[in-house]
């Protein structure tokens, strides 16, 4: 019974990876925002970033 | 020429054979005898007087106390069921025990009669039961093992087996207090035992039996006993899978790397984006934000990588991008920094972060798209140039690496489990997979 499922799980996991690939995921993560206007183009100022202002890493050990 | 005439047909088990009657020649408590000529011994419930059944007077063979000792059987005296497709009646009752390292394991055996297929007997151990019938062939034994009809049985345990109760009926002269050396073999579900009685051996197979099947062959109220541990020669329900589910695993690994290698065949890879910029503080200061020239990316849905380079030495940049669809106004917004730190202390020399950064944009359609870029840079740089590239369809190998571990994960539970499950069936027998060590403090 096990072996029997573990062939149904593995082949999901197969065609889940498969799928994944063709369908192109990634394991990054990406904020996906939509109706960006197209004003963007001419003012990039008017789009803030939602990573802006982030607090970066200063200085190394 | 003479013809003899065929032997009358033993009685029919249903409906109830007739029981000869007898009183106990002890007590006078009423003796009912139901396997015939099978019966050598016979124990009377009342004083457990063991009398001799092949004597017309039972003649009183042992006494034994057993005010304190007295065991009820699980299944009395007398039932009948119906055990793999044949009826049988229970006729005799004894408990036995062995002694390891001066711990008593006791167990129960049941004496089971058809008057067509003679006796068998079921055992029961802390809620395991077996179905034992004795040896049609004699096996051949060595040191380590046993083999029967082909069969080959590992060595289990080797003990003295002490009878400490019985009633009913035997087909063999019982005693209580009597000893006999056991010796089993296992090959689950099976069990093969001999037991050496002077200089008589018994050679009897076993087949492990569910105390479910025993109640429902039996017709017995209630539930049977909650079976504790891992029995002998209990079948696990996970070791005969072992084999194949590693064998099934290492055909999906070989064919998780055919998936790998035909999807990077197939990737595109496509550059469609590449320029270096430089960022000028003095020119930013107002608003650092611009966007890219334009480029189409084709295709179906599929990733978009994009690779981020700075010569930084002991600083770092922050990259606020955004993938913007140029037509349907869609966006991926995200950040990366290249950072670079290096130097030197007391541990010696260390480094830490890479001038290159990439990321991959899942599940990107085809259109035209161009990249919103705001930079963010160490306030100590002055003046930085960096290399935006972007690369369309690229083959994500983090997925490859999930679905491995996916993959992984049950095969090593599942041999886990079979490790744990024969780990605590040989724990209880004479070949220990570890030897515990004892709790003394002997290893400081």
């Amino acid at each position: 019974m096990f072996r029997k499922l573990y062939l149904l799980y593995g082949l999901l996991t197969l065609g889940t990876a498969a799928f994944g690939q063709y369908r192109g995921w990634s394991l990054d993560t990406i904020n996906q925002l939509k109706n960006v206007p197209k004003s963007v183009r001419d003012n990039p100022g008017s789009y803030r970033s939602v990573y802006s202002g982030y607090h970066h890493y200063t200085g190394g050990k | 020429m003479s013809t003899s005439a065929p032997p009358p047909p033993p009685p029919p088990l249903s409906p109830r054979p007739r029981t000869a009657g007898l009183n106990c020649p002890k007590c006078g408590a009423a003796i009912s005898l139901r396997s015939f000529g099978q019966a050598i011994t016979v124990v009377c419930g009342g004083c457990h007087s063991i009398l001799d059944a092949k004597d017309p007077n039972l003649a009183i063979l042992q006494q034994f106390e057993a005010i304190t000792s007295v065991a009820k059987p699980l299944i009395p005296l007398g039932a009948r069921g119906k055990l793999r497709g044949t009826d049988y009646e229970v006729t005799g009752f004894q408990r036995r025990s062995i002694q390891v390292d001066g711990i008593s394991y006791t167990w129960q055996e049941y004496v089971l009669f058809n008057p067509y297929k003679g006796i068998r007997y079921l055992s029961e151990y802390n809620g395991h039961w077996n179905d034992i019938s004795i040896c049609k062939t004699l096996p051949t034994a060595d040191f380590g093992g046993a083999t029967y009809l082909g069969e080959n049985y590992k060595h289990f345990q080797s003990a003295e087996a002490n009878t400490d109760f019985v009633l009913g009926e035997f087909p063999w002269q019982v005693r209580v207090g009597e000893k006999a050396a056991v010796t089993d073999y296992v090959h689950p579900p099976r069990v093969l035992a001999s037991e050496k009685l002077d200089k008589e051996v018994t050679w009897s197979i076993g087949e492990y039996m569910y105390g479910r099947e025993i109640w429902d062959s039996f017709k017995l109220p209630g539930d049977p006993p909650k079976a504790w541990g891992v029995y002998e020669n209990q079948p696990s329900t996970v070791a005969t899978n072992v084999t194949g589910v590693w064998v099934a695993f290492a055909g999906f690994a070989v064919f998780l790397l055919v998936l790998m290698a035909v999807f990077d065949m197939h990737a595109k890879k496509a550059p469609v984006f590449n320029h270096t910029y430089q960022f000028n503080r003095a020119e930013a200061k107002n608003e650092p934000s611009f966007v890219s020239d334009e480029f189409e990316l084709t295709g179906g849905t599929a990733t978009v990588e994009v690779k981020s380079y700075a010569a930084v030495d002991n600083h770092w940049i922050y990259l606020n991008y955004a993938l913007i669809n140029q037509d349907s106004g869609q966006a991926w917004d995200f950040g990366r920094e290249v950072s670079y730190y290096h130097g030197y202390d007391s541990d010696g020399s260390w480094h830490e972060g890479k001038q290159a950064d990439d990321v991959t944009i899942p599940s990107v359609p085809a259109g035209h798209y161009y990249l919103r870029i705001e930079p963010e840079v160490d306030p100590s740089l002055a003046t930085i140039s960096y290399t935006v590239d972007v690369i369309r369809d690229v083959p994500v190998l983090g997925i490859y690496g999930i679905a491995f571990v996916a993959l992984l994960l049950p095969a090593l539970l599942i041999s886990w489990r079979a490790y744990t499950f024969e780990r605590s069936r040989w724990s209880e027998s004479d070949h220990p997979p570890v030897q515990m060590s004892s709790s003394s403090g002997d290893d400081e």
